[in-house]
């Protein structure tokens, strides 16, 4: 039986590394933002964006185990795009509450902004089935949305299973990259 | 290109897909590799057919292949045979029995001044010493591999009782990530050859199957925005309608035995459910109601029933359900994850993904005896789908890291490979009898 983290450890990293969650990371999934189209509204914006550090995480080895809960996966502003999931859940998980806050904080103050949350699933088991499992994801993260008080009319789902993978290849690292949820704003983006 | 659209969504033609018209032939065919045979396999004799070398197609190398793919036969290479004969009065039956060899094929091939061919076989039994049948075609160029299937079909049913199918073509999903257009929906004659691309696209198409006259195909295509649709596709004139857009999942269609409805995988109320929606009158009916997952049905061979997969229990198993009263029942005992079923055509057999140790393999459940078997031995198996004369089982699985199709019978004794030259290959949908 594959082992997971224990999400209470999960939690304590989180609150360890809050201090520093605020600051822009390397994380490469706004690296298909367009940089030309981002302003200066977002209301969490970043405290020394002339200098980014990165959070000091060094000392938490990334595995595919623990990859979703990890706090390099998410810097607690708009910018952190992707949350990723454990196998076989679609717990949001704690590491993530922040970005996911940050988020909907900026859809309460820009109505006009919407979103599309993209569920995808790793590519073990069957196709639709998969489709299913990784739409139960994006309804976890709407509904994170949504009790944050985000209206509905901003959030929209699709479900691709496995069909459009972050990572090609077959290793348990590579799964932990496929089992998530896309932010994609497709009005008002931040 | 004509459009028919009666879904509520408004159609859009997006970038994302291109229609490809008429016959667009790709050069990556797939090579086909028997693995593993039956060791009772019947060796046969297909003597090279006389005049097949000048002509555009070998009838008698595609026949003796076919042969060789459906794991019931071993045919004798040509260099090994004593005597080559074109026709009846050449056979010597004491230069094939001396080679353990059953059955012998000879034929000729001739060119005709009209353009076309005559092609003519003759099947002899080495035991009885007489000859069983023998047949004359005269196809056009372009319908020669066609000739060549319908011989082995013939001789199939002749020696074996069973129609072939080797006249049959395989519907499959291919993904190429450098492809402009990743994801191509295809169809390719049951030996591989002569693939046709009918659908290109940037976003993902999945779940292809066929109507039962085999004239249409269904998919769920992401080419509307990336939203997903259910679709139908006629493919002599690629006239294409959009049958589900709803709110949510729009996935897993499959067509009844009677060509009018089709069951699919609809999450517009909330989860996914099974409905059945009327093609002609657009009547959707919902069969399942519950909070766990509920997809992947497949219609039974009696148009009464279903079978699902469903999460119900907690992780997936099969489900058959009654399309008049609703009910459901478990059909799947054996370990923690069952999905996607697919049933033969006679309806005892059930085909479906299995896990086990962490591997997803192909298991055959026989219905009547309550057996369970796990028939591939590969890892990462899917989207299995039965022969229609129930033979074989085709499904995608994994080489290397790669996407493959591999074709395995329903007794497991029999295993062929399809590796692609290019990019994945997946979700292979076996045609009905053409």
């Amino acid at each position: 039986m594959r082992s997971f983290l224990n999400p209470l450890f999960a939690l304590m990293l989180a609150a360890a590394l809050a201090a520093c969650s605020s600051t822009p990371t390397e994380d490469d999934s706004s690296a298909t933002d367009d940089m030309s189209q981002q302003t200066d509204t977002s209301p969490v914006t970043p405290v020394e964006p002339s200098t980014p550090s990165k959070p000091d995480t060094s000392s938490i080895p990334l595995t595919a185990d623990n990859f979703y809960n990890h706090p390099s996966n998410y810097d607690g502003t708009t910018d952190s795009r992707v949350i990723y999931f454990a196998f076989d859940s679609n717990t949001v998980p704690a590491a993530a509450f922040e970005t996911l806050r940050a988020h909907a904080t900026y859809l309460k103050n820009n109505s006009n902004a919407k979103l599309r949350l993209e569920g995808h699933a790793d590519e073990r088991g069957t196709r639709e089935y998969n489709v299913a499992l990784s739409e139960r994801r994006s309804k976890a993260v709407e509904k994170f949305l949504r009790v944050q008080g985000v209206s509905s009319s901003q959030l929209e789902i699709v479900s691709y299973g496995e069909e459009k993978p972050a990572a090609f290849g077959h290793s348990e690292m590579d799964w932990a990259k496929n089992r998530r949820v896309e932010i994609n704003y497709t009005a008002g983006r931040p | 290109m004509k459009l028919e659209c009666r879904a509520q969504k408004m159609w859009r033609i997006g970038l994302a897909a291109i229609l490809v018209f008429g016959a667009a032939m790709a050069r990556a065919e797939l090579l086909i590799r028997v693995t593993e045979g039956r060791v009772d396999a019947v060796p046969i004799a297909v003597v090279p057919f006389e005049g097949a070398q000048n002509a555009p197609e070998d009838v008698s190398q595609i026949v003796q292949a076919d042969l060789h793919r459906s794991g019931q036969f071993k045919p004798l290479p040509a260099e090994d045979m004593l005597s080559r004969p074109r026709n009846e009065s050449e056979v010597i039956y004491r230069d094939f029995r001396v080679l353990g060899v059953e059955y012998i094929i000879t034929g000729s091939m001739k060119a005709q001044e009209t353009g076309g061919y005559e092609v003519s076989y003759a099947l002899f039994d080495v035991n009885r010493q007489v000859k069983l049948m023998s047949e004359t075609y005269r196809p056009p160029v372009s319908q020669l591999r066609d000739v060549a299937h319908a011989i082995s079909d013939r001789i199939y049913e002749q020696l074996t009782g069973i129609p072939g199918a080797f006249s049959t073509k395989i519907l499959y999903v291919t993904h190429n990530r450098n492809d402009k257009n990743p994801y191509q929906l295809q169809y390719a004659d049951a030996d591989g050859h002569r693939v046709t691309t009918i659908l290109r696209s940037k976003e993902p198409i999945m779940s292809p199957t066929w109507s039962p006259d085999g004239r249409k195909v269904a998919y769920v295509s992401f080419e509307d925005d990336g939203m997903p649709g259910v679709y139908t596709h006629d493919l002599a004139t690629t006239n294409r309608e959009k049958v589900s857009s709803f709110r949510g999942i729009n996935g897993a269609p499959d067509w009844s035995p009677d060509g009018q409805k089709l069951a699919l995988t609809l999450s517009r109320d909330g989860n996914p459910e099974i409905y059945m929606l009327d093609i002609a009158t657009k009547k959707l009916t919902r069969l399942t109601q519950h909070y766990g997952i509920d997809t992947e049905p497949r219609w039974l061979p009696d148009g009464e029933h279903l079978v699902f997969t469903s999460s119900r229990s907690g992780g997936p198993q099969i489900y058959k359900l009654n399309i008049n009263d609703k009910s459901v029942r478990r059909v799947s005992f054996q370990g923690a994850y069952n999905a996607r079923p697919d049933v033969t055509p006679d309806g005892r057999y059930l085909v479906y993904v299995h896990r086990r140790n962490g591997n997803f393999n192909v298991g055959v459940q026989d219905l009547q005896r309550g057996t369970f078997n796990i028939v591939t031995r590969t890892d990462m198996d899917e989207s299995p789908s039965v022969a229609p004369n129930g033979s074989m089982v085709i499904y995608g699985t994994q080489d290397r890291g790669t996407g493959v199709l591999e074709a395995v019978s329903i007794d497991g004794r029999v295993k062929v490979k399809l590796p692609s030259k290019e990019g994945e290959v997946r979700e292979p949908a076996w045609s009905p009898f053409l």
